[in-house]
C-alpha cells in the first residue's frame, strides 16, 4: 500500500470538489454540534436530577407579621399552637420521612448563602423579613399531592411550594430544547448523506479515466475506492473538529452561563463535554465513511 | 493460455448471441490477430478474457485460472497478468509519459524503487526514449500508443489484448506500432490483437482468427485477412 500516493489522489479529489467538500463539512459541523448540544443537555439534566432527587421538599412557609399571602391576611403572625399543631400533624402523615423546622434567622442565613453573589438583594432584606418554615421531606418525592394539600388548608401557613414541580418544569423546558437540537440534528445528519452521496458521485464522474485505468491494470477494490471513502472521511473529521469547537464554546457560553441565572444547577464537567465530543466526532466520520460507501457501490464498478 | 471452450455469450436485451458456440485455444507466446466486421465479437471476446463480462454458458480459462470459478476479489489478481491497449489510447491527460506509465504500477502498490528502474526500460522498448516528460497532448498518435503499450507491458504481463491499436493511426505509424506489439511478443508475452486493418494482418503473416456474427469462420495460422475485404 503506497500512503503518499493515496494522500495525493484524495487531496486532488478533496480540491477538484472544494465547493462540495465544503458544503458536507458545514452540514456534518452542524449536525454533529445539534446532536452534541442534545447530549450535552441530557448530561446536564442526568446530573442535575440525581444531585436533587434527595434533596427535593415540600416547603411550608408560615405566616409572619403583616404577610402579603391572601391566607394570611386579616390576621398576625402565625401562634405557637399553630405551629405545633402542624408539626404533629405533618409528623403524622405516612408519606413523610422527615421535617425540620426552619426560623427566621437560619432561613437568613441560607438565603445568604444562596444570593451571596447579589450584595443589593442582601443589603435590602433581613431576617424579620424572613418566613418560618417547615421543611419536609418525603419518602417519594412524587407522592407529593396529599401532603401539599392537607398543607395548604392549615391555619397559619402562608404558602406551599414544592420543589418537585419547580425542577420539572425546569426540566421539561430543558427536555423541549434537547428534542429539538436532536431533530434538527437528524435533519442534518440526512443532508449530509445526500451531500456526500453526491459528492462521491461528482468524484466518481471527475475520475472516471483514472477509475477505468486502475481496473484495468488490475488494481484491487481497495485501492480504488479507498481514495474516495477518504475523501469523505476527512470532511467528517473537519466537520467534527469545527462541531468540536462549537460544542466548546457552547459549554462555556451557554452552559456555564446558565449558572448564574439558576442557582440550583450542577456544573457541566469538562469530562462530560469531552465524552460528548469524541462520540459527536465519531459519530460523523462514520456517517460520512458509510454514506461514501454506499453511494460507491452505485457509481463506482469495480 | 487463452481457452475457449464452447463459449456463448449473449447481451441483455439483444436475441442475437455476440459470440456462438466459440472455441478456441491460443498458446503460450503466440501472436493472433482476430478479424471479422464491427459487431462480429471480437470486443466481446476480449471482454470475457478480462472477466468484464460472463458466458451465458460455455468455460473460459485464462493463464491456467477457470474464469468461473475466480472470485470477484481475484479478478483484480487476473488483470496484472493482463496487458490492454485500446484504439483511444486511454492515457491520463495530466500526466506525463513516465507518470502515466507508472500510474499502472502505483495503483497496484509497487515498491517505487521498483518504479523508477521499470518504468524508464519500458519508455525506451516502445521507443520513446527522451520524450519521458512529453504530456500526452504534446505527442502524436502514433506516440501516445506507444505509452499504451509501455503502460500495458510494464508490469510483464503473460498476455497483451489489443483492442484495435491502429485504428486512430495513419499506415506509416501503424508500422511501428506492429513493430512494437512483435518485440513485446518476442519477450515470451502471448498478443492477441482485434483489428480491421488488412494491409497489416497480411504483413505480418501471424495465425488469423476471424469471426462472423459471433462465430468462427476460419482459424488459420500464417493467414491473410480474406479475399472478402
Amino acid at each position: 500500500m503506497r500512503a503518499n500516493f493515496i494522500f495525493s489522489e484524495v487531496w486532488i479529489g478533496l480540491r477538484r470538489n472544494l465547493t462540495m467538500t465544503v458544503a458536507v463539512i458545514v452540514t456534518v459541523a452542524i449536525g454533529m454540534a445539534l446532536l452534541g448540544i442534545g447530549l450535552m443537555i441530557n448530561a446536564q439534566v442526568g446530573s442535575m436530577s440525581s444531585y436533587w432527587s434527595d434533596k427535593v421538599q415540600v416547603s411550608a412557609f408560615l405566616c409572619k407579621k403583616n404577610d402579603p399571602f391572601q391566607a394570611c391576611k386579616g390576621r398576625g403572625a402565625v401562634t405557637p399552637q399553630e405551629r405545633e399543631a402542624l408539626k404533629t400533624q405533618i409528623e403524622g402523615m405516612p408519606q413523610v420521612d422527615r421535617v425540620f423546622y426552619e426560623d427566621q434567622q437560619k432561613a437568613y442565613e441560607n438565603f445568604k448563602a444562596s444570593y451571596s453573589s447579589n450584595n443589593v438583594f442582601l443589603s435590602i432584606v433581613k431576617a424579620e423579613d424572613m418566613p418560618e418554615a417547615f421543611r419536609v421531606k418525603l419518602k417519594n418525592p412524587d407522592e407529593y399531592k396529599p401532603v401539599f394539600d392537607v398543607l395548604s388548608g392549615m391555619p397559619g401557613v402562608s404558602f406551599v411550594s414544592n420543589d418537585k414541580q419547580l425542577l420539572e418544569k425546569f426540566f421539561g423546558l430543558m427536555n423541549r430544547l434537547r428534542n429539538a437540537a436532536l431533530i434538527v440534528a437528524v435533519i442534518q445528519v440526512f443532508a449530509a448523506i445526500l451531500l456526500i452521496g453526491n459528492t462521491v458521485r461528482l468524484s466518481a464522474y471527475n475520475r472516471r479515466r483514472e477509475t477505468g485505468i486502475m481496473r484495468l491494470v488490475g488494481a484491487s477494490n481497495l485501492y480504488i475506492q479507498l481514495p474516495f471513502v477518504m475523501e469523505g472521511t476527512i470532511a467528517g473529521l473537519v466537520g467534527g473538529v469545527i462541531s468540536a469547537i462549537l460544542l466548546m464554546l457552547a459549554k462555556v457560553v451557554v452552559f456555564d452561563g446558565m449558572q448564574s441565572y439558576f442557582v440550583l444547577s450542577t456544573q457541566l464537567g469538562w469530562s462530560e463535554v469531552a465524552q460528548v465530543i469524541t462520540l459527536t466526532t465519531v459519530v460523523g466520520v462514520l456517517i460520512c465513511v458509510l454514506a461514501s460507501f454506499v453511494t460507491l457501490r452505485r457509481y463506482l464498478r469495480v | 493460455m487463452i481457452h475457449f471452450d464452447n463459449v456463448t455469450k449473449v447481451y441483455v436485451n439483444q436475441n442475437r448471441p455476440a459470440l456462438d458456440h466459440v472455441s478456441v485455444d491460443v498458446d503460450k507466446g503466440e501472436f493472433v490477430f482476430l478479424v471479422g466486421p464491427s459487431g462480429s465479437g471480437k470486443s466481446t471476446f476480449l471482454r470475457l478474457v478480462l472477466k468484464e463480462e460472463r458466458p451465458n454458458s460455455g468455460a473460459i480459462h485464462v493463464a491456467g485460472k477457470d474464469l468461473a470459478r475466480l472470485s470477484n476479489f481475484k479478478v483484480p489478481h487476473l488483470r496484472r497478468r493482463i496487458g490492454c491497449v485500446f484504439q483511444d489510447f486511454r492515457l491520463l491527460p495530466n500526466k506525463n509519459v513516465y507518470e502515466n506509465v507508472a500510474f499502472a504500477l502505483e495503483v497496484i502498490g509497487k515498491p517505487r524503487r521498483f518504479i523508477r528502474k521499470v518504468v524508464p526500460e519500458v519508455v525506451e522498448l516502445v521507443g520513446l526514449d527522451g520524450k519521458a516528460h512529453r504530456m500526452p497532448d504534446e505527442l502524436s498518435g502514433g506516440e501516445q500508443q506507444r505509452v499504451a503499450m509501455a503502460r500495458a507491458f510494464v508490469n510483464r504481463p503473460m498476455i497483451l489484448l489489443a483492442d484495435e491499436p491502429t485504428g486512430n493511426i495513419d499506415p506509416a505509424t501503424s508500422i511501428g506500432i506492429m513493430k512494437v506489439l512483435d518485440r513485446i511478443n518476442r519477450t515470451g508475452t502471448t498478443v492477441v490483437m482485434a483489428t480491421h486493418d488488412a494491409a497489416i494482418v497480411d504483413s505480418m503473416r501471424k495465425r488469423v482468427v476471424e469471426l462472423e456474427d459471433g462465430k468462427i469462420v476460419r482459424d488459420q495460422s500464417r493467414g491473410v485477412y480474406g479475399q472478402a475485404y
